[in-house]
């Protein structure tokens, strides 16, 4: 998967006159075409901005190689985000054709958009997609009509079904030989795109009002109205939470852990210490710390079992249209912090990994909501790793400490969304989120896209975790790590109470952020010091990759500033926990 | 017919109403929130939240109290 935006990259696409666009309204499908037809997987989900940057992919037709390009979804050309901003520009630079992708069961708005794009020259093929939707709503479309009005070919489909995809590519291919050569005319729109959106699907739809709403309508519904739909967000969350909790606790006993245990670890010891003489190199490796040891108790023992369950319940619910209800029904609370419920997405994203979410923010109209949210996730939203490794750190005290940590972090979230808010200057815009059909995930996309994340998961989470456990043996069998835990003493030990040794979790924490916790599972720690250590890695500096998005999504300043202010606040704050904790010991 | 213009955010549930004025936010326009359009107020969140519109019996919009409180809207008929 490539994603891009705002450099050198970029402006090679556009310039790529051989290439084919996907466009239409938010949230109508066109990421499922486009894994579709290139085999290259684009992340989709049931709300408006799951794809706020572009994706691109090969694809052949007609014996000839053209490039795909998945557009984020635009209500219009006049761009009102930074994700809508990207679509103007491919629409400008021209291409061979574009795929306009229409929302058979709200038509008119979709066509809006399709009279805008027919008047740059660019081959246009519609597919009216969400068929099976608009019948559900009692809306039938005359495709016949629709295609002497559009002047293109008109193809029915539904995506999540892979329905009408043959003949897509079949009618993309005629489309593409007909344009070669000869000077390429459809029906254009002049004049209000608006009056001639409605006139088209006025002409071409029919709707039965009498139509029966069905389950998944009364469902969603049901969940929009604040009685019913605030009680159905809570029993989702902690059915979320409990799958997340008791499935990973059960997948790491019951599977995980021995494998590794008795399988993996020991045919890395046996197979180096075959060859490799005793003594430092054979510790880096295999030794109690060993990259070959710690790699796998970390990331697959410890870790994996949480992210797998984590993305199990998320991938569901993204796909279902849950989370943009829950933009709503908080949004009262999400608007007195000072930000919006539409970031509510974002932050909950954030609980997986705080990269996609912060590249999310795209979406947002105002870049000052995006800085607010992004700060917040970055101080106190911990990635499903880190809550793993926290679960473990904390499952050894009281029952209460989960549920503190979880309490302590929601306060932390609250305080510096407002604090932020106050420091950014300007204004957030109010929310305004199109709230799309409940629907039921379709189970070949669904497990594709939990495969596609494990592995991303497993190739990001493997590589700097041995780096920065080469680091961690190199400042150990060096005595580096000694002089550092020497001088940062009077921090650890003084104001954290913690053993000098958790320094280490403090160097880790900077390149992943579970390494913040997880070499404090070896140091026999009492109930207050894994409190306090667990809370210092919640607001701690996020991993390096956080750094780089926050320095590529924004300004360097605001990087560098967000990142400082992680570690200040977290061993302050830390510090306050511990001495108002030692009072009551 | 004589129905007063009020704003969306205070307008009753489940009517059909004609919007009347919209502020300039072009998100509003692109979702087709225009004068002429028609909404039904379908459901309204307290503690300052934002209510929830069908347009043109098409699709749902939820839409903040700050923007809904500028949008004027007359009943055109009762459902």
């Amino acid at each position: 998967m490539s994603h891009h935006h705002g450099n050198q990259s970029d402006e090679k696409v556009l310039n790529n006159p051989n290439k084919i666009l996907l466009m239409g309204n938010p949230n109508v499908g066109k990421s499922i075409f486009f894994t579709e037809l290139t085999g290259v997987h684009a992340i989709s989900g049931n709300f408006t901005g799951t794809t706020v940057s572009f994706t691109q992919g090969q694809i052949t037709l007609g014996g000839k190689e053209y490039t795909l390009i998945d557009v984020p979804g635009t209500y219009s050309l006049s761009p009102t985000s930074e994700a809508e901003a990207v679509a103007a520009r491919f629409v400008q630079s021209g291409a061979a054709a574009i795929i306009c992708v229409l929302d058979a069961s709200n038509l008119e708005r979709n066509l809006r958009l399709a009279m805008e794009l027919t008047t740059y020259d660019i081959p246009i093929i519609y597919t009216l997609n969400m068929m099976d939707v608009a019948e559900r709503k009692g809306v039938s479309v005359d495709v016949m009509q629709l295609m002497v009005d559009l002047g293109a070919p008109v193809i029915e489909t539904i995506a999540t079904k892979r329905q009408g995809l043959d003949k897509l590519i079949q009618s993309l291919e005629v489309v593409l030989k007909q344009a070669e050569g000869c000077e390429y005319s459809c029906n254009k729109c002049e004049g209000c795109p608006w009056a001639a959106a409605r006139e088209i699907c006025n002409r071409a739809c029919t709707k039965d009002v009498n139509a029966n709403p069905s389950f998944l309508d009364k469902l969603g519904d049901a969940m929009m109205k604040p009685k019913s739909g605030i009680p159905m967000a809570i029993f989702v969350m902690a059915a979320a939470i409990a799958i997340i909790v008791f499935g990973g606790r059960g997948l790491r006993a019951g599977a995980i852990l021995p494998l590794v245990n008795n399988v993996i670890v020991p045919f890395f010891r046996n197979l180096f210490t075959s060859f490799v003489p005793e003594g430092v190199f054979q510790n880096i490796l295999i030794g109690e710390f060993g990259i070959f040891v710690i790699s796998f108790e970390w990331i697959l023992a410890l870790i994996f079992p949480y992210v797998l369950m984590f993305y199990v319940a998320f991938t569901f619910l993204e796909d279902t249209g849950f989370l943009p209800r829950m933009s709503v029904l908080f949004d009262n609370i999400m608007r007195k912090l000072g930000a919006q419920g539409g970031s509510l997405i974002h932050v909950l994203m954030g609980y997986g990994c705080a990269v996609p979410a912060i590249i999310g923010t795209r979406a947002a109209t105002n870049r000052k909501e995006r800085i607010v949210i992004s700060a917040a996730i970055a101080f106190a939203i911990p990635c499903i790793s880190q809550t793993g490794a926290l679960m473990s750190l904390l499952a050894g005290y009281a029952w209460w400490m989960l549920p503190a940590m979880i309490a302590f972090s929601l306060v932390l979230f609250a305080t510096v969304t407002i604090i932020v808010g106050k420091m950014v200057k300007g204004k957030v815009d109010p929310l305004l989120l199109e709230i799309p059909n409940m629907l039921m995930p379709n189970p070949k996309s669904y497990g594709r896209k939990l495969l596609t994340r494990m592995k991303h998961f497993l190739k990001d989470a493997q590589g700097p975790m041995m780096i920065a456990i080469l680091l961690a043996a190199l400042l150990a069998e060096s005595g580096v790590l000694g002089i550092i835990a020497d001088a940062a003493q009077p921090i650890v030990s003084g104001w954290l109470g913690l053993p000098a040794e958790a320094v280490t979790a403090l160097i880790l924490g900077i390149v992943r952020r579970e390494m913040s916790v997880a070499p404090l599972l070896a140091l026999d720690l009492n109930a207050l010091q894994a409190f306090v250590g667990g809370a210092v890695s919640l607001m701690y500096l996020p991993c390096l990759s956080v750094f780089a998005i926050l320095a590529k999504e924004f300004k360097a300043k605001v990087a560098v500033t967000i990142a400082l202010s992680t570690i200040v606040v977290a061993i302050f704050v830390g510090g306050l926990i511990n001495q108002v904790g030692q009072l009551f010991m | 017919m004589s129905f007063k213009t009020i704003n969306l955010y205070d307008a009753k549930k489940e009517k059909v109403l004609q919007v009347t004025f919209v502020p300039s936010i072009s998100l509003l326009e692109n979702l087709g929130l225009r004068n002429g359009t028609k909404v039904v107020v379908q459901s309204r969140y307290g503690f300052g939240g934002p209510v929830l519109c069908r347009v043109e019996n098409a699709f749902a919009v939820a839409i903040g109290k700050d923007i809904a409180t500028q949008i004027a809207v007359k009943e055109v008929s009762s459902k």
